[in-house]
């Protein structure tokens, strides 16, 4: 009740707020106005979430659809720097301004696409608009979008180009420029059938050598949040030989895999074991300090931990799984960096719920591999 | 004195006709404004389809427009726009929103944005697999990430939520795809999975959280149903494998709840002063009492509904399981018939009624008409789309549209 009379409050002083502003822009100079209006975009660009500032960003998308001092190629600006969620309003603020004016304005826009240092989002936009009626100008373009700032532009390219029969070194640069591991397996695939051999696991960043422990007991899926001794001797630099697991004491095992997709195979490795966690630690050399992402496929629950700090937590039992599912930032040392995760199983009996298994890989922002050092 | 009461009045019934004029401007008529149409029921008896279309010769398609990028949902109209959602680009992460034009089916507006929960699903699903809603002023575009946005009849957004960036853990990876539905000026959604599980009402003019509600943590594919009570009130009736429960939209007021095993994906349908669920094949409850829990009147296993919402037509009640079609009676719930849809695959577009004839289509583009009799269900026609369809029709006046994966067809006698 305190929280909803809270909400109401913010939300008649917003309202007020905005009456007054709207009273203020009707009796005011035109300066005055763009100023109102460059701190609507600004109020948009900095969004996040709650109630709070959705109220607030609902008053200025409706104000900046009324000004007169708001252009397409000033609000497609705008979208560098925002915020995701602004991003968002601001993208369909740039709709309905295209829609009004916006056939106008090709070469303002062409300018803007060639930009790469305006947002790859604002960017890719602008491309489709430009080239939605016109399918030559599209391929032509896309030719040379192969190593674009923009994820989704060098995306769109490389699909484009995978289309034609290709030999090897037309699949060589490809397979350089591409980032999303579902066009890296296609390349590879298609590089195979031409005679050549590429380490897939390796192109993609996978870590293939992991020391594992376990099962531990998670029966009644009781046990996610349980620190069991791993977790804390491996904070600590600690860990021991062994350790008292579900049934019996457990010792350790190195795994390495060779699927090309970096698959660790759990439910193999530990006997179909239900209602149990196993840990898997992996010291990763890096060659410089530098920010990476960890991103894992795990149709189980799971945790990891980098460096003695939690990235990734995610309690989700068998609902889907694919390569980079979950991806977090982390900040690599120079040097050795430890990583720990928690694999958790439960203990469902349906036949497509006993997969038991984990994909990780160590890559950029963008999904370009990072290896671990001598790899 | 007189003469200025005369005036005051008049200028007062000025200014009213204005204001009711204003609303009838601002509201356009919404012929199937949400995910089964009007009431939830996915029928209109007044509507007069062609019972064979598609094939090769194209007979009776009127139109058909290719989107961008995939789509499970349904297609929804309101005055003479049809409107969808389509998701594309690298993992469909690109959310559309567009509104054809029902005469000729030429784009009238477009909205896109980036999903910014989690996009992934089923390779045979989509991220925009929610059919969107509208209450005649407002589209509200609902996708699998959790991303709702809320656009006026011309496109123009007038709010957006990441619902995912609110509620980090809400999500289900093999895809989400509970249709949002609006009503009170609030915009109901329901998003049920294993990390943050819950309901919410949202306002529709401003997006605000008017209410939350927790839910089980389990995934759920259904939608909320709009009912009507006999008191006139509207309430929101939502079920889940662990509970069947009625909430005021306007304030997420728990109106009654009880433990009940539902399906997760079919809908639940409310007539006559019943609900209608799937659970334990197909469960009738009696609504007649207001706030207090609704009693059981029958159950029958023998109309389940797997992926399909039952619909009802006069004194009958129509389940579809896999490829099966049965019929009960409304009132004991006794089995009538069933009829098997010939050489049918996978079905999961709910199915509609136009006059007397039921339309379902399979996956693989099919779509099987069914003349609904009171001994049997005699097969008419099977037409062909050549695309796949896994999103319900919508019908408005005498034409059906239809969201196949990667377009909309608009379906009528030529």
């Amino acid at each position: 009740m305190t929280v909803r009379l809270g909400k109401r409050t913010i939300r008649c002083a917003i309202l007020s707020i905005a009456a007054f502003s709207s009273c203020f822009v009707g009796v005011c100079t035109q300066t005055a106005n763009a100023q109102s209006s460059q701190e609507a975009i600004k109020l948009l660009q900095t969004m996040t979430a709650g109630d709070a500032s959705t109220l607030a960003a609902t008053i200025a998308i409706k104000q900046l659809g009324n000004a007169k001092d708001v252009t397409l190629i000033q609000t497609l600006s705008a979208m560098k720097g925002s915020t995701p969620l602004g991003r968002n309003w601001l993208s369909g603020l740039a709709n309905s301004l295209y829609r009004k004016s916006g056939s106008t304005q090709s070469a303002e826009l062409s300018k803007f696409l060639a930009d790469q240092s305006q947002d790859g989002e604002a960017r890719y936009m602008v491309f489709q608009w430009l080239t939605v009626k016109n399918p030559e100008l599209r391929k032509e373009m896309l030719v040379k979008m192969n190593q674009d700032s923009s994820p989704e532009l060098r995306f769109l390219a490389i699909d484009e180009a995978v289309k034609e029969k290709l030999e090897v070194k037309q699949l060589t640069p490809l397979l350089d420029a591409a980032r999303h591991p579902s066009q890296v397996i296609y390349i590879i695939d298609k590089l195979k059938q031409l005679g050549e051999t590429i380490d897939q696991s390796k192109q993609l960043g996978f870590i293939t050598e992991w020391q594992m422990i376990g099962p531990f007991d998670h029966v009644g899926i009781a046990n996610f949040d349980k620190a069991f001794p791993v977790e804390t001797d491996w904070a600590n630099g600690k860990l021991q030989d062994e350790y008292q697991g579900k049934k019996e004491t457990v010792k350790w095992k190195v795994e390495t895999t060779k699927a090309p997709d970096g698959m660790v195979d759990l439910a193999t490795l530990f006997e179909k074991e239900k209602g149990c966690i196993i840990y898997a630690v992996n010291e990763f050399e890096s060659d410089k300090e530098q920010d990476a992402e960890v991103r894992l496929g795990c149709i189980n629950g799971n945790k990891i931990w980098v460096n003695g700090k939690l990235v990734m937590s995610n309690e989700v039992y068998h609902t889907g799984t694919q390569i980079d599912q979950y991806a977090e930032p982390i900040r690599l040392k120079a040097g050795k960096n430890q990583i720990l995760l928690k694999i958790c199983q439960n203990e469902q009996k349906e036949q497509w719920a006993q997969d038991y298994q984990f994909q990780l890989r160590i890559c950029d922002s963008t999904g370009k591999a990072i290896l671990t050092k001598g790899r | 004195m007189r003469l200025n009461f005369i005036h005051f009045r008049s200028a007062y019934l000025f200014a009213l006709g204005f204001s009711g004029a204003m609303a009838l401007h601002s509201f356009a008529r919404a012929d199937w404004p949400m995910f089964r149409g009007p009431n939830a029921g996915s029928v209109s008896l007044e509507a007069k389809l062609p019972t064979t279309f598609g094939g090769e010769q194209k007979q009776n398609i009127a139109w058909r427009t290719e989107l961008p990028g995939r789509s499970v949902g349904g297609v929804i109209v309101v005055g003479d726009q049809a409107i969808t959602t389509s998701s594309s680009g690298m993992d469909q992460r690109r959310l559309h929103l567009v509104s054809l034009n029902t005469k000729d089916g030429s784009i009238r507006w477009e909205q896109e944005l980036v999903a910014r929960g989690r996009p992934f699903c089923h390779p045979t699903s989509a991220n925009a697999a929610p059919t969107p809603a509208s209450d005649g002023k407002y589209v509200f575009a609902f996708y699998s990430s959790n991303d709702i946005a809320c656009v006026d009849m011309e496109g123009n957004l007038v709010w957006y939520r990441s619902l995912s960036t609110d509620f980090p853990k809400a999500g289900n990876d093999v895809g989400m795809s509970s249709s949002p539905v609006v009503v009170d000026g609030v915009c109901v959604v329901q998003i049920e999975c294993q990390g943050d599980s819950f309901a919410a009402g949202l306002n529709a003019a401003d997006g605000e959280v008017l209410w939350k509600l927790d839910r089980p943590k389990q995934a759920n594919w259904s939608s909320p149903t709009i009912v009507k009570m006999l008191n006139g009130d509207q309430v929101v009736v939502m079920q889940s494998s662990e509970d069947l429960l009625a909430v005021s939209p306007k304030t997420g007021k728990l109106l009654w709840e009880m433990k009940l095993k539902c399906s997760t994906i079919p809908s639940t349908i409310a007539a006559e002063g019943r609900l209608f669920v799937p659970a334990n094949g197909l469960t009738a409850f009696d609504l007649s009492s207001v706030g207090t829990n609704p009693s059981k009147l029958w159950d029958n296993n023998k109309l389940s509904a797997n992926a399909c919402s039952p619909l009802i037509v006069g004194k009958r009640v129509y389940t579809i399981s896999r490829t099966v079609l049965a019929s009960g009676d409304l009132f004991s719930g006794e089995f009538k018939w069933q009829a098997r849809l010939p050489d049918a695959k996978s079905i999961w577009s709910s199915p509609v009624v136009a006059g007397n004839n039921l339309y379902v289509f399979g996956d693989d583009g099919r779509c099987f008409v069914v003349e609904l009799g009171e001994e049997e269900g005699k097969v008419v026609a099977t037409n062909e789309l050549g695309e796949a369809v896994l999103g319900s029709p919508a019908i408005a006046g005498n034409a059906m549209y239809v969201r196949g994966v990667s377009s909309v067809w608009k379906i009528a006698e030529k």
